[in-house]
């Protein structure tokens, strides 16, 4: 039980920051919605367990809010996709929110540190 | 023009949507198979760790602003569905919101226009009038004062900076063969710049208009310029002959200025005034003075009582042995005191009512969202995001606040209406617009609505962040915490419960007083007269046999009409009787001053009213006209005056006669019969001494006619006038109307008012007081759904069921009834005042009050009650 709910706010609390780590991943280059999914999966060794639709809304209120721009184009294969890549604004949030987090864990690892 | 094509495309973008999704899957699948998977298998993983793709588009779509309107029709259309499929809780809800707004704008619009802002006069706040009290009778002796007095009040004052006077006087209004009466009124210099009212077309009365030689004009009231003359502006500028004299027309009042309830005013012109309306040919002027800021009421009072001291010496007829001078807030004199404070006690039950209309509310939406917390929480389980719930909980709860406010708004509408149209006259001033108050009812509205949110959405903020599978699993005891609110609401009940015996009891008293009033006997029969004042030229109707050239003819032609059976001349109007005045009885001495009320009549009058003759005999129409002076007195006066002595052939003396302008030089009469008592102070004052004499002995007071007919009194209004006009042209009858008009406007009006505001707040508090048991009932029910299972299933029966929720409801009754009762007997005595004829602890009243408001209780009981025995064991204890 309590560890169900430890999961819980785990995914509650990531919810969060995965808006940061898309834009961290988009930020390299135009890249369609899978791609984003197995990038953010590869690199964070499946720490997280969110079903790998709940990414899509998460792209499409980014994109509604100006910080993701998209485009369809064909892949490698010919298929056709649609591709993501950062706007200015979304660039400026990127860093901003880098930033914040950098503050953040700087100050709770100063704490776990020394405390 | 991007988000434009994105809203007409929306096909295309569900498309695309779609295609997106599928991408992905083809990609995952692909990738396994790859990795030599079969492509069947590969496929099931792949939506495996996908997720739900219908779940997940929704999402994608809420994003999207084009969607967002369709979004918002569907959670309506939901909420709407999920509301009706609880429909005794939305009525329920809707019901109270309504009633609390309504009920409070309605009476609030109510006091707040009949007692805060009755005049839109400049400055009223300041504005005060003056009385003349008799600190012996502590009575009020008169409002009105001499034109000298008003004269030296105004000009030895330094704490007032204006005052004005006015006179009504009564105007016929001559235009070929048509007379009509209008009310006039003449004001004294400045009166219009003293009030501050701009007129509505032409202009006011000017400092000029007062001057010595001026031509004569007047300014008309709006509402006669509209209602009488057609709101015709070329009238303006136009001569009207007004009592014998041609005056211009130069202006039209505002339309809220009604000062004297004045169908026109006059300048008064220096020098002496001649009148037609006085009551014993002096002038008596209504004060008004606007007092400087800073300055008491008290300071003012003194300042005036030196005054009036010194006037006592000259005028020593006009004051009492021990007086002293009032200064009474202009807001006041609008509103009896008794009424005022009536109404003040209304307004601190309409807050309890918006209270209490609020608190029902949210027991309902409590009560609802425990036994929807496992609806909700299936929901959640199901993936519906927390945004989601909040916003299908928000849709709901606008759903009713919406049409709680729309008809909360149509009810106060209809009562302000209500109130407007059954508000008797002469109760407010006749300045007073009765409207809806539009922060009042903003107020009403926004409490009521932030009660809707607040309380519809606190649960849907709590159930969705529980848990799930906890809420899933919770035995039926809803959210938690739920249970500390329990002392709170069965508060609200009682609360509810008392106040609506409260209102209640007040109601009955009410409702007995009114019955007990309307059985009064008052001696005399109203039904089938008519009754009307006749103001006389005062030039050419000087004495009594001038009076008698007038009415005798008058009377004569009238009594042989088909239709009238008796035609008489009186002084007033019953059950308001004669004159006043100082009365010696010849050997008989008395060190106190005696007092009785004369009315000079012709010989039809006690027939017309049929008032029985007791002892010797009525005076005859040879008699009155003669100018006998006989007279015929009633049992009161030979009780208190003659102290068991035969009053037949003895002489009384009626002082007042001698001031009269006529005077009457010797004014002894010789009592030539007794009659039975009849009211003559109103329906609820005791009987005074009353004297009848001819009315021909002196050709002074104002004059008026009592006609019997056989059919409707009022339908000989016509005929009356025609041979009224036939008599004199330049006479017209004042106030024409049957006596019983005139009772019940004078007599029942203003009680039966009370009965009407008390009856709807009785009401509203009984339906309130209802819905508070039912909703707070139908909580706990709810809430124990789960217990009540197992009961039944260990062998409870229905009965013992229903008799359980009984007993609890009927405990917050019987608490209620008891706290509202101790506050009835508390509160019965601030409206003593306004009962009559009943005990303000009146036993039956109380008892009857108590049964109705157990029976209505239980029956609010009863619905949740049956609700609980319908309960099936098993799934209430499914959930386990």
């Amino acid at each position: 039980m309590a560890l169900e709910k430890g999961a819980q706010e785990k995914a509650e609390f990531l919810k969060g920051t995965l808006d940061m780590l898309i834009l961290k991943v988009v930020a390299a280059g135009a890249i369609h919605g899978y791609a984003i999914s197995q990038r953010i999966q590869q690199i964070s060794k499946d720490f997280f367990q969110l079903p790998q639709g709940s990414l899509y809304p998460a792209l499409h209120r980014l994109e509604e809010r100006g910080w993701l721009d998209a485009e369809w184009n064909d892949t490698a294969t010919g298929r056709e996709a649609k591709f993501y890549k950062l706007t200015r604004t979304g660039r400026k949030q990127l860093e901003a929110e880098m930033l914040h987090w950098e503050k953040l864990s700087d100050a709770v690892a100063l704490i776990l540190r020394t405390a | 023009m991007k988000w434009l094509r994105r809203f007409t495309e929306r096909a295309l973008s569900e498309k695309r949507l779609d295609s997106e999704l599928q991408f992905h899957l083809e990609q995952r699948t692909a990738d396994y198979v790859t990795e030599g998977i079969p492509p069947e298998e590969a496929h099931r993983r792949a939506r495996l760790e996908f997720g739900g793709v219908e779940r997940f588009k929704e999402e994608c779509r809420e994003t999207h602003w084009e969607n967002q309107w369709d979004i918002l029709v569907r959670d309506f259309r939901f909420a709407l569905g999920s509301l009706r499929k609880d429909r005794r809780f939305a009525c329920a809800a809707i019901f109270a919101l309504a009633l609390g707004i309504g009920a409070s704008t309605a009476i609030f619009s109510v006091v707040d226009n009949a007692l805060l802002e009755p005049f839109a006069y400049k400055d009223s706040r300041h504005l005060v009038t003056l009385h003349l009290r008799d600190l012996d009778q502590a009575d009020d002796w008169r409002g009105l004062f001499l034109y000298d007095e008003f004269q030296e009040f105004s000009k030895k004052n330094d704490l007032f900076d204006g005052m004005v006077a006015n006179l009504q006087e009564d105007v016929v209004y001559s235009a070929d063969e048509n007379s009509i009466l209008l009310a006039g009124n003449y004001v004294t210099p400045g009166t219009f710049e003293f009030y501050g009212i701009a007129p509505f077309l032409g202009r006011s009365l000017e400092a000029a208009d007062y001057q010595a030689g001026a031509p004569p004009v007047f300014v008309m009231r709006y509402k006669t310029w509209v209602i009488r003359f057609g709101a015709n502006a070329s009238l303006l500028g136009k001569r009207f002959n007004l009592n014998g004299v041609p005056r211009t027309l130069v202006g039209v009042a505002a339309p809220r200025f009604a000062w004297g309830g004045a169908e026109l005013w006059m300048p008064r012109p220096p020098g002496e005034l001649k009148i037609t309306r006085s009551f014993d040919g002096r002038q008596y002027w209504g004060v008004v003075a606007h007092i400087r800021p800073g300055v008491s009421l008290k300071q003012a009072a003194a300042n005036l009582n030196v005054i009036a001291q010194h006037f006592s010496k000259v005028y020593p007829k006009d004051y009492p042995t021990h007086f002293s001078i009032e200064v009474e807030s202009f807001t006041h004199i609008v509103t009896p005191r008794e009424f005022r404070r009536a109404l003040y006690l209304f307004s601190a039950a309409v807050g309890l009512l918006l209270l209490i209309g609020c608190a029902n509310v949210a027991n309902l939406l409590l009560a609802r969202a425990t036994t929807r917390a496992k609806e909700l929480a299936v929901r959640a389980a199901l993936g519906a995001s927390r945004l989601r719930l909040v916003r299908q909980l928000l849709a709901e709860s606008s759903l009713l606040a919406m049409a709680g406010a729309v008809l909360g708004i149509l009810l106060a509408w209809a009562g302000v209406r209500t109130i407007a149209a059954v508000l008797p006259d002469f109760t407010i001033a006749s300045e007073t617009v009765i409207e809806m108050n539009g922060a009042a009812l903003l107020f009403a509205v926004a409490a009521g609505v932030c009660t809707v949110f607040v309380f519809g959405l606190a649960p849907a903020l709590k159930a969705s962040r529980c848990n799930p599978e906890e809420a899933l699993r919770d035995t039926g005891k809803g959210l938690s915490g739920a249970a500390a609110g329990v002392g709170l609401r069965n508060t609200v009940v009682v609360a509810e419960v008392a106040l609506s015996v409260a209102l209640l009891f007040t109601a009955s008293l009410f409702v007995r007083s009114f019955v007990a009033l309307q059985r009064v006997p008052l001696g005399l029969q109203t039904d089938h007269v008519l009754s009307a004042r006749i103001p006389l030229p005062p030039d050419r109707y000087k004495t009594g046999a001038q009076l008698q050239s007038f009415f005798g003819p008058l009377l004569e032609r009238l009594k042989s009409m088909p239709g009238i059976t008796y035609a008489a001349e009186s002084t007033t109007r019953p059950p308001y009787g004669g004159i006043r005045s100082e009365v010696e009885v010849s050997g008989r001495a008395h060190s106190d001053k005696w007092y009785t009320l004369f009315q000079l009549c012709s010989e039809d009058y006690l027939s017309v009213l049929r008032i029985p003759t007791l002892e010797g005999r009525r005076f005859t129409e040879a008699e009155v006209k003669d100018a006998r002076r006989v007279a015929v007195i009633n049992q009161t006066f030979e009780r208190r005056y003659f102290d068991k002595e035969d009053p037949i052939g003895r002489k009384i003396q009626l002082d007042l006669l001698r001031d009269f302008p006529d005077a009457v030089k010797e004014p002894q009469f010789e009592v030539i019969g007794v009659v039975t008592d009849a009211r003559n102070r109103g329906l609820t004052e005791p009987i005074d001494p009353e004297v009848w004499i001819p009315y021909t002995v002196t050709g002074s007071a104002m004059r008026g006619l009592l006609v019997r007919t056989t059919n409707d009194a009022s339908a000989m209004i016509k005929t009356v006038a025609r041979e009224i006009w036939a008599a004199d042209p330049n006479v017209a009858m004042a106030e024409p109307n049957t006596l019983d008009y005139f009772l019940d406007l004078f007599t029942f009006a203003q009680p039966r008012f009370g009965l009407w505001i008390v009856g709807m707040f009785a009401g509203m508090g009984l339906l309130l007081a209802a819905i508070g048991v039912y909703s707070v009932m139908a909580y706990n029910t709810a809430r124990r759904t789960h217990e009540f299972g197992l009961r039944v299933a260990l062998g409870a029966a229905a009965r013992d069921v229903v008799r359980m929720v009984l007993r609890q409801g009927l405990r917050l009754l019987v608490l209620g009834m008891v706290v509202g009762l101790g506050a009835s007997l508390a509160l019965s005595r601030i409206i003593t005042n306004q009962l009559w004829g009943v005990s303000p602890y009146d036993p039956m009243t109380l008892g009857g009050v108590a049964v109705l408001l157990l029976l209505i209780g239980l029956m609010a009981c009863w619905v949740p009650a049956r609700r609980a025995t319908r309960v099936d064991p098993m799934t209430a204890l499914r959930y386990e």
